[in-house]
């Protein structure tokens, strides 16, 4: 398992590398030259001053490396080459320079992040703890009517879009009755601390959470729903009952364990977006997380901050994969890793 | 699991929502421009900065010795200056500088009580001069305009110098303390700043606190050669070449910049909490704010700025989690706006001092010429258009103005009259080409209408000589080499040479922005217009995203321009908010200025009569005597530079304002397109808000009442 392990990182970081130059290298084909960017907002200063402002332009270039291949840009973002003797770069912890908030890019991320964390943890928990029983019980029930109503409220769910459904959400829960804030992240003006600044954040964050619950609920019920039904048709199932064993066991020791082979992909899945943000939800709400904060990067050509963002999801996915191929060597014996060989 | 669930949903729906404070004490400010806590220094006062960052600081910084009244005028502050003298000083180059000096009244404070003192206002026009303020991130421009600037910069500490062979000097010789509570600041003649317009707003200063501006162990000193800041200021953690320098000060005002609970305020409001998570900004009421250049003081005691979004703005409204909605235009917005008035909410409008436009580059293609322009303009009902896409908010212009300027008040009732309207005419734009020489085919033979393919459109005969009178050997060889693109009829027009003489076809190739409603309706309405095809012009449209735009519009390879000159019309918006309207040096001929103007007209007049004679005779001269001198034949290139550097009083200036206008009017390097106007919904029981062009939010906010 431990060579397993070494392995998986070894190429992790191979894919990190590899991924992080194209990355950049997309990057920079983009038609944008933050040098001009930033002379040109200097352009009155040098109204009567032309070679004051084509100077000013190639300091910046300079500045910026832009004078410079994108390969030498690129091992400078990384930390393998200096700047003025200096090594500035992801290696020495410089995780880049956000030109549209004027401050380190890490330091930008750092709020939209737990915003989005908060939002999504509450969500993510809500929706598991409603689709996984939810499916449970529709398989164990299949073709009752309770199923079917369930079914038909799934396709609805899953229908309709997100923006839609918090359009929805809003012109009910807030516009006509008005239980909940149309939008925003806590009461104007308030300075709570405690557990009265945790839950006025959740009173606010509440609507945004239903919505993305309510959207993503259709989803997992039915895949955690075709995963039981198939697994309640297996032998292992069927012997089960056969020994005499209690229906509960049978459902929850027996099948569901079989089940969650293909949930497991899906419930990691589902964690390791609690570090995304959802475009959508966080500009209808005017919520400061990270789906915000990579469109407005985007838009304003900040891409410092988006290469960083970038980067930190593979680093996720990478990690996520690993993370699945070690859950499903704990939930089903017959995938791992070190596994003996039979003969 | 159920009990959980209900008790997780039924906590918040438990929770009180904040009681609403009564108006007196407090009101939200919304705003869909997001805040970044740059409020300090937005931007470090480049185009960049922020909005709604901007407000802020606007509400917190204050005492400036001028500021701009609601016409977008410089005014003296008189709650801050007691006496101020102007005087001429003749330089041995013969330049003349212009001494301003002012004596501030006694009894200004900063919002925790400190002094404002003549330090105040030099400490920041000396930071932001030095190489210091440049390794933070600014421009180190601030005193550009000031006597001794450039030397001033280049000193960099002791037997330092960030230029080796140019001069250096620790003290800025145009700043002078000269006690306490006075200063002086000398405007550099030689350098281009004085005679200029504008000359008063360079004592435009605004105080800040010491300590945010300079940290720890410096001051502003004045040993009778000009000020200078002693200590700590140049400190370096390394030495040798100037490109290496680290000045340990870089680094405290880059943190000084998103400090907002350190150091006092000046301004009517001091910001009491940044939320980074949530950006919001909570400010409240400075108790030892003297008042305005009007002596106004705000009564409003709390001001929340968060922001709002655009899709629910009015539910926000509506449901007390905002007081004030600010700048809503368009069509729909404006109306379910206004159907809010009367029900608990008032309104404010004002027409914005800018618009849509449609802009050409006048350098090369048809477009070179005036005619083609103004026939285009013709060509577009430009009432409807702007009825269309304001939804009856909006009105047209017929020049770069705003109505509520004091210019335009001061030039009377008969100026807008003597503009040309361009109203929609499909006669009078055949009339237009046709003294405009569109009258051959691509054969050189006479233009037939109601023909099909190459010969629908008309074409113009020029010679290599003609095409050089008017444009750049740039412009000449895109003209020769003209041809349309996108061409989606699979007709390509380009300029055919006959005879040695050229024809260019009438064909504007138009580059657009995507998913662009402004773009959608010139499609409809000139592009695929009637008249335009009756007149034979064809529009070529091409569309895609804003950055290849600047490419195309700035000729800047960086962003994606290919190198050929392609696209001749452009649709965007522009502005004139700032209370200095200058546009000096942006009609120049000369090559090394091209970059500098966004059309690149070169106007016929300024090569027969330029601002720039070598002997010089032709600067500084009355409106009359340049009428006279110039047969009434002034370019814009000369009318933009004698508006703001030959021009002493008002009266001069609106002389020459006006005919530039009217100048530009008849050249039409532009064509306005819609003017809305913007409206401010708010809570009916705030009374006074008033905003303009040139007054936001902030400025309304201090003359409010709950």
């Amino acid at each position: 398992m431990g060579k397993y392990l070494l392995r998986r990182v070894g190429y992790m970081l191979l894919v990190l590398v590899l991924l992080s130059f194209l990355m950049y290298l997309i990057y920079s084909m983009i038609p944008f030259d933050r040098a001009r960017a930033l002379a040109e907002e200097q352009r009155a200063a040098y109204k009567n001053d032309p070679a004051g402002f084509e100077a000013a332009y190639q300091n910046y270039r300079h500045q910026l490396g832009l004078d410079r291949s994108v390969v030498f840009r690129y091992l400078r973002w990384i930390g393998l080459v200096p700047v003025d003797g200096v090594y500035d770069g992801l290696l020495q912890g410089s995780l880049g320079w956000s030109f549209r908030y004027s401050r380190p890019a890490a330091e930008v991320l750092a709020q939209p992040l737990r915003n989005t964390v908060f939002l999504n943890l509450f969500s993510t928990v809500l929706s598991l703890g409603i689709t996984i029983p939810l499916g449970i019980f529709c398989a164990v029930h299949r073709g009752s009517r309770r199923d079917t109503a369930v079914q038909i409220g799934t396709v609805v769910g899953y229908s309709v879009p997100g923006f839609i459904a918090a359009i929805l959400f809003i012109c009910l829960f807030a516009v006509i009755l008005p239980v909940f804030p149309v939008s925003g992240m806590k009461t104007p003006g308030s300075s709570y601390t405690g557990l009265r600044k945790f839950f006025d954040e959740l009173y606010y964050m509440a609507l945004p959470i239903l919505v993305m619950t309510f959207s993503s609920l259709g989803g997992m019920t039915r895949y955690v729903r075709a995963a039981m039904t198939e697994a309640l048709t297996m032998d292992c199932v069927r012997t089960a009952r056969a020994k005499g064993l209690r229906e509960r066991a049978v459902i929850y020791s027996h099948a569901w364990r079989n089940a969650l082979i293909p949930v497991i992909t899906l419930v990691i899945g589902w964690f390791l977006r609690l570090f995304s943000g959802s475009l959508m939800i966080e500009n209808i709400f005017a919520l400061n997380g990270m789906g915000k904060l990579y469109i407005t990067c985007l838009n304003a050509n900040d891409y410092e901050v988006v290469l960083l963002l970038q980067m930190f999801y593979v680093t996720l996915a990478l990690l996520g994969n690993l993370l699945i191929d070690i859950a499903y060597g704990l939930a089903d014996p017959r995938v791992r890793a070190d596994r003996p060989e039979r003969r | 699991m159920k009990k959980l669930l209900s008790i997780l949903l039924a906590v918040p729906l438990l929770l009180p929502s904040c009681a609403k404070a009564d108006i007196n004490d407090r009101i939200i400010l919304g705003s869909s421009t997001e805040l970044t806590g740059d409020f300090r220094f937005p931007g470090y006062g480049g185009a960049s900065a922020g909005a709604a960052d901007q407000d802020i600081a606007a509400l917190t910084t204050g005492y400036a010795v001028m500021e701009t009244d609601p016409s977008g005028e410089y005014v003296w502050n008189q709650t801050v200056v007691k006496t101020h003298t102007e005087e001429e000083i003749p330089q041995s180059d013969g330049s003349v500088n212009y001494r301003i000096t002012i004596e501030l009244n006694e009894g200004l404070t900063f919002s925790d009580g400190t002094p404002v003192t003549a330090d105040n206002y030099l400490a920041y026009l000396l930071a932001f001069s030095t190489p210091v303020a440049r390794s933070a991130g600014a421009t180190g421009m601030a005193g550009q305009a000031y006597a001794g600037y450039a030397d001033f910069f280049n000193y960099a500490g002791d037997g330092v110098k960030m230029d080796p062979d140019a001069p250096a000097s620790r003290e800025f010789t145009g700043l002078r303390r000269l006690s306490e509570s006075s200063f002086s600041l000398e405007v550099d003649g030689a350098a281009g700043y004085y005679p200029y317009f504008y000359t008063a707003s360079y004592a435009a200063v605004t105080p800040y606190d010491l300590g945010l501006l300079l940290g720890e162990g410096v001051t502003v000193r004045d040993d009778g050669n000009g000020c200078y800041l002693d200590g700590a200021w140049y400190e370096s953690s390394s030495s040798g070449s100037s490109e290496a320098l680290l000045f340990k000060k870089a680094e405290h005002m880059k943190k000084a910049r998103y400090d907002t609970m350190t150091y006092p305020y000046s301004g009517p409001y001091t910001i009491v909490s940044w939320d980074e998570g949530t950006r919001e900004a909570v400010l409240k009421k400075n108790d030892a704010f003297l008042g305005n250049f009007e002596g106004q003081k705000p009564t409003i005691q709390t001001v929340v700025c968060t922001r709002i979004v655009a899709e629910t703005q009015f539910d926000q409204l509506t449901s007390g989690a905002v007081d004030i909605l600010s700048g809503i235009t368009g069509g729909d917005e404006t109306k379910a706006a206004l159907r809010l008035v009367g029900k608990g909410f008032r309104e404010n409008h004002y027409l914005r001092a800018g618009y849509g436009k449609i802009q050409f580059d006048c350098d090369f293609g048809p477009t070179l010429f005036p005619e083609v322009r103004q026939a285009a303009a013709t060509l577009l009902d430009r009432s409807a258009f702007a009825a269309a896409f304001t939804g009856g908010y909006g009105k047209v212009v017929n020049g770069p103005y705003s109505e509520e300027s004091w210019m335009y008040h001061a030039a009377g009732e008969d100026f807008e009259k003597s503009l040309n309207r361009y109203d929609y005419s499909v006669s009078g734009a055949k009339q237009l080409l046709e003294q405009g020489g569109w009258v051959y085919n691509s054969r050189g033979e006479a233009y037939e209408e109601g023909q099909n393919g190459i010969d629908r459109v008309r074409y113009k005969k020029v010679t290599r000589e003609e095409l050089e009178s008017l444009t750049t050997e740039e412009g000449t060889e895109a003209t020769l080499s003209y041809r349309s693109v996108s061409n989606t009829d699979n007709i390509v027009y380009r300029t055919v040479e006959i005879d040695s003489a050229y024809y260019i076809p009438l064909v504007l190739n138009w580059f657009s922005t995507e998913s662009n409603a402004v773009s959608d309706l010139l499609s409809s309405m000139l592009m695929n217009g009637a008249g335009t095809a009756a007149c034979g012009m064809v529009i070529r449209q091409s569309a895609g995203d804003f950055n290849a735009m600047l490419g195309e519009l700035r000729r800047d390879p960086s962003y994606g321009y290919s190198g050929t000159m392609t696209y001749n019309m452009y649709n965007l918006a522009t502005g004139f908010t700032s209370p200095v309207y200058d546009y000096s040096f942006q009609w120049s001929h000369d090559p090394a200025y091209s970059g500098f103007s966004a059309v690149r007209l070169y106007d016929p007049y300024d090569r027969i009569f330029s601002y720039f004679a070598e002997d010089g005779t032709h600067e500084r001269l009355s409106y009359e005597e340049a009428v006279r001198r110039s047969d009434g034949k002034l370019g814009m290139d000369y009318l933009s530079m004698a508006m703001v550097y030959d021009a002493d009083t008002e009266e001069e200036y609106v002389r020459w304002w006006t005919a530039y206008i009217r100048r530009w009017n008849e050249l039409l390097p532009e064509i306005p397109l819609y003017c809305n106007y913007y409206y401010d919904v708010y809570n009916e029981k705030i009374r006074d808000y008033r905003t303009s062009p040139y007054w936001g939010a902030a400025e309304a906010i201090l003359y409010c009442r709950g």
